[in-house]
C-alpha cells in the first residue's frame, strides 16, 4: 500500500486503493481550520470557501485523480496542478478568519510571509515552480517515489498560495497593489503560462518518461495524451485566472459604486446641513402681540 | 531613501536567489530511462548477431507466413507477446508505431513489425488483427502453438511464455473469470537484412530513443547482405 499517490509502473485498475497520507493531510488541514474557527469565529462563507478549497485539494490528491495524474495521464497530471495550485488556494486563502490573519502579522514569521507575498516576489516564485514541476527530468525523478510526489504537490500548493497571497489576503496591507494592478498581475499570468503550454502542446515526441511508458488507459496516445495537457493547462488555467479577473474587476466596480455612493451621500449631506440647522431662536413675543397658532 | 533602496535590493535579492534554486533543481539530469547503448545505438546490440531460425506461423488471415521468405532484404522488429497484455505490449508497440510513423515513406516502408501471440489461446487472428491495427495497419501478427513458439524464442536466447495466474498475484476476481498473465520476454530484436537479430530493445526504451536508433539501424541494415542473396549492391 502506497501512503501518497506515486507512479507504480503497474497497470490501472478502477479498483479503489487508500492513501492514507493524503487523509491525513487533509485531516491535518481540517484540524488546523477548526481551531482557528474555535479561537477566532468564521463566517459562514469563510467556512463554505475553506470547505470548497480542501474538497478541490482532496479530490486532487485522492484516488483516483491523484493516482492517475501521478502514474498514468499527464492529463489528469494537469487537472491535478490546476486544483492544487490554481483552485484551491484562492479558496482556502479566501476562508480564513480576518483575526487569525491579523494574530499572524503579530508573529514572527510573518515578514517571510510579508516577502514571500510581495506581488513580483510571488510571481516569480509562482512561475518559476510551474516550469520546473514541468520540466520532464524533474517529474520523471519525483513521480517515482512517494516522497518526491509528495514534494510535488506541496510546490504546488505552496506556490498557488504565494501567488494568490497578494491577491486574496487583505495583510499585510498594500495600497501600491490596487484592483486594477491586481488585474494586471493575473493577466501576466495567463500569458507567462503560454510556455509550458506551448512546449506540451507543440513537442512532437512525448516529454514524460513517467507517462509515456506507463500502463496504458484507454485508447489515448502518450502524444494526444500530452498535448491534451497542454490544452488543459490553456484552457482549464486560463479559464480560472480569467474568472478570478471578473472576480476582481467586478470587487472593484462595486467599491468604487460603493465610494461614489459615499460621496455622493456625504455631498448630499453637506449641502442639507443649513437645513438641518436648529431654527434661531425666537424673539419673545413682544408685549400687545397676538400669540401665535400652533 | 537609503533604507528605501536597502529594502528593493533585499527583495530583489531574495527573489534571484528562489529563482537561481529553482532553476538549478530543475536543470538536474534524470536518473531514470537513460538508455545507453554501445555504438551509438539506444537500444542493446547483441554480443554476437543471432540467427533467427526459419520458421512459419499463421498470419491474422490465416495464411502460412514464412518469416524467413517475408522479411528477407527488410529491418524487421520482431517481438513476441500477447494482445490482453496489461502493460509493456502496448507501450512498446505504441511508442515503436509512433517513431515509425515519423519516417519518410520511402524509409519507412523498408521496415517490417513482426508480433508473434505467446497467448494462442485468447488471441485469435481477429483480436490479434484488432489489436494491432490500434498502432499499425502494417503490422504482421503471427499466431501458432506455443511449443513452437517457445522453441524460436529459445533459439532467439529469450525466455519462454509462461502463463501466470492472476490469483498467485491476489487478484482472486480476475481468476474466476479465468483470466491470466502470460509472462514473457520483454525485449524487441532488430533482425537486419541478413536475418539475424542485432540489436534488443527492451521495455523502457522510448520513442526519442527509436527516432534516434531507426535510421542507424537502417544505414546498418543498408551495409549488410540479404540472407538469401549476395553482397551489399547486388540486390
Amino acid at each position: 500500500m502506497q501512503w501518497w499517490c506515486a507512479a507504480q509502473g503497474i497497470p490501472w485498475t478502477w479498483q479503489w486503493r487508500p492513501y492514507p497520507g493524503v487523509w491525513l493531510f487533509v485531516g491535518l488541514l481540517v484540524a488546523g481550520y477548526v481551531a482557528l474557527v474555535r479561537r477566532f469565529g468564521a463566517t459562514r462563507a469563510q467556512r463554505v470557501r475553506f470547505g470548497l478549497g480542501l474538497a478541490s485539494l482532496w479530490v486532487a490528491l485522492d484516488w483516483p485523480v491523484g493516482a492517475l495524474g501521478s502514474g498514468y495521464l499527464a492529463s489528469v497530471h494537469m487537472v491535478q496542478f490546476l486544483l492544487i495550485a490554481l483552485v484551491a488556494p484562492p479558496l482556502l486563502l479566501s476562508g480564513l478568519p480576518r483575526a487569525a490573519l491579523d494574530r499572524l502579522a503579530e508573529t514572527r514569521v510573518f515578514p517571510l510571509v510579508r516577502a514571500l507575498t510581495l506581488p513580483l516576489v510571488a510571481l516569480l516564485l509562482f512561475h518559476t515552480i510551474v516550469v520546473a514541476t514541468h520540466w520532464p527530468g524533474l517529474v520523471d525523478a519525483l513521480m517515482t517515489s512517494q516522497w518526491g510526489s509528495f514534494v510535488l504537490d506541496l510546490a504546488w500548493l505552496v506556490g498557488g498560495i504565494a501567488f494568490w497571497w497578494p491577491v486574496v489576503c487583505p495583510i499585510p496591507e498594500r495600497p501600491r497593489f490596487p484592483f486594477g494592478v491586481r488585474i494586471g498581475y493575473i493577466v501576466v499570468s495567463t500569458v507567462l503560462m503560454t510556455l509550458p503550454y506551448i512546449f506540451l502542446t507543440f513537442a512532437e515526441l512525448p516529454f514524460y518518461a513517467t507517462y509515456e511508458l506507463a500502463p496504458p488507459v484507454g485508447t489515448l496516445s502518450s502524444r494526444d495524451d500530452q498535448r491534451l495537457a497542454g490544452l488543459i493547462m490553456r484552457i482549464g488555467g486560463g479559464t480560472i485566472l480569467w474568472i478570478a479577473a471578473g472576480i476582481l474587476f467586478w470587487l472593484w466596480y462595486r467599491a468604487e459604486t460603493e465610494s461614489e455612493r459615499s460621496a455622493a451621500r456625504s455631498g448630499r449631506d453637506a449641502r442639507a446641513l443649513p437645513l438641518s440647522r436648529p431654527p434661531p431662536p425666537r424673539s419673545p413675543p413682544s408685549p400687545g402681540t397676538p400669540p401665535s397658532r400652533p | 531613501m537609503r533604507d528605501r533602496g536597502r529594502y528593493v535590493r533585499e527583495r530583489t535579492g531574495l527573489a534571484a536567489a528562489i529563482l537561481a534554486g529553482a532553476l538549478v533543481s530543475s536543470c538536474t539530469e534524470p536518473a531514470i530511462d537513460r538508455r545507453e547503448g554501445t555504438e551509438g545505438l539506444r537500444g542493446v546490440e547483441l554480443a554476437e548477431p543471432l540467427e533467427v531460425p526459419a520458421f512459419t506461423l499463421a498470419d491474422t488471415e490465416g495464411e502460412a507466413w514464412s518469416f524467413r521468405d517475408e522479411t528477407a532484404g527488410r529491418l524487421t522488429f520482431l517481438f513476441f507477446g500477447y494482445t490482453s497484455c496489461p502493460d509493456i505490449c502496448p507501450v512498446h508497440m505504441a511508442n515503436l508505431a509512433a517513431a515509425l510513423g515519423d519516417l519518410p515513406y520511402d524509409q519507412r516502408r523498408r521496415i517490417e513489425v513482426v508480433f508473434v501471440s505467446t497467448d494462442p489461446g485468447r488471441d485469435t487472428p481477429e483480436r490479434i488483427r484488432q489489436w494491432l491495427d490500434r498502432f499499425d495497419r502494417d503490422f504482421v501478427g503471427l499466431r501458432g502453438p506455443v511449443e513452437r513458439v517457445n522453441e524460436i524464442q529459445r533459439a532467439l536466447h529469450l525466455p519462454p511464455a509462461v502463463r501466470q495466474a492472476l490469483e498467485e498475484r491476489g487478484d482472486e476476481t480476475a481468476a474466476a473469470r479465468d483470466e491470466y498473465l502470460v509472462g514473457h520476454a520483454s525485449q524487441i530484436l532488430a533482425v537486419t537484412r541478413d536475418g539475424r537479430a542485432r540489436v534488443a530493445y527492451p521495455s523502457g526504451i522510448r520513442q526519442q530513443d527509436w527516432r534516434h536508433d531507426l535510421p542507424e539501424l537502417l544505414a546498418l541494415d543498408d551495409a549488410l547482405p540479404s540472407a538469401d542473396a549476395g553482397p551489399p549492391g547486388t540486390r
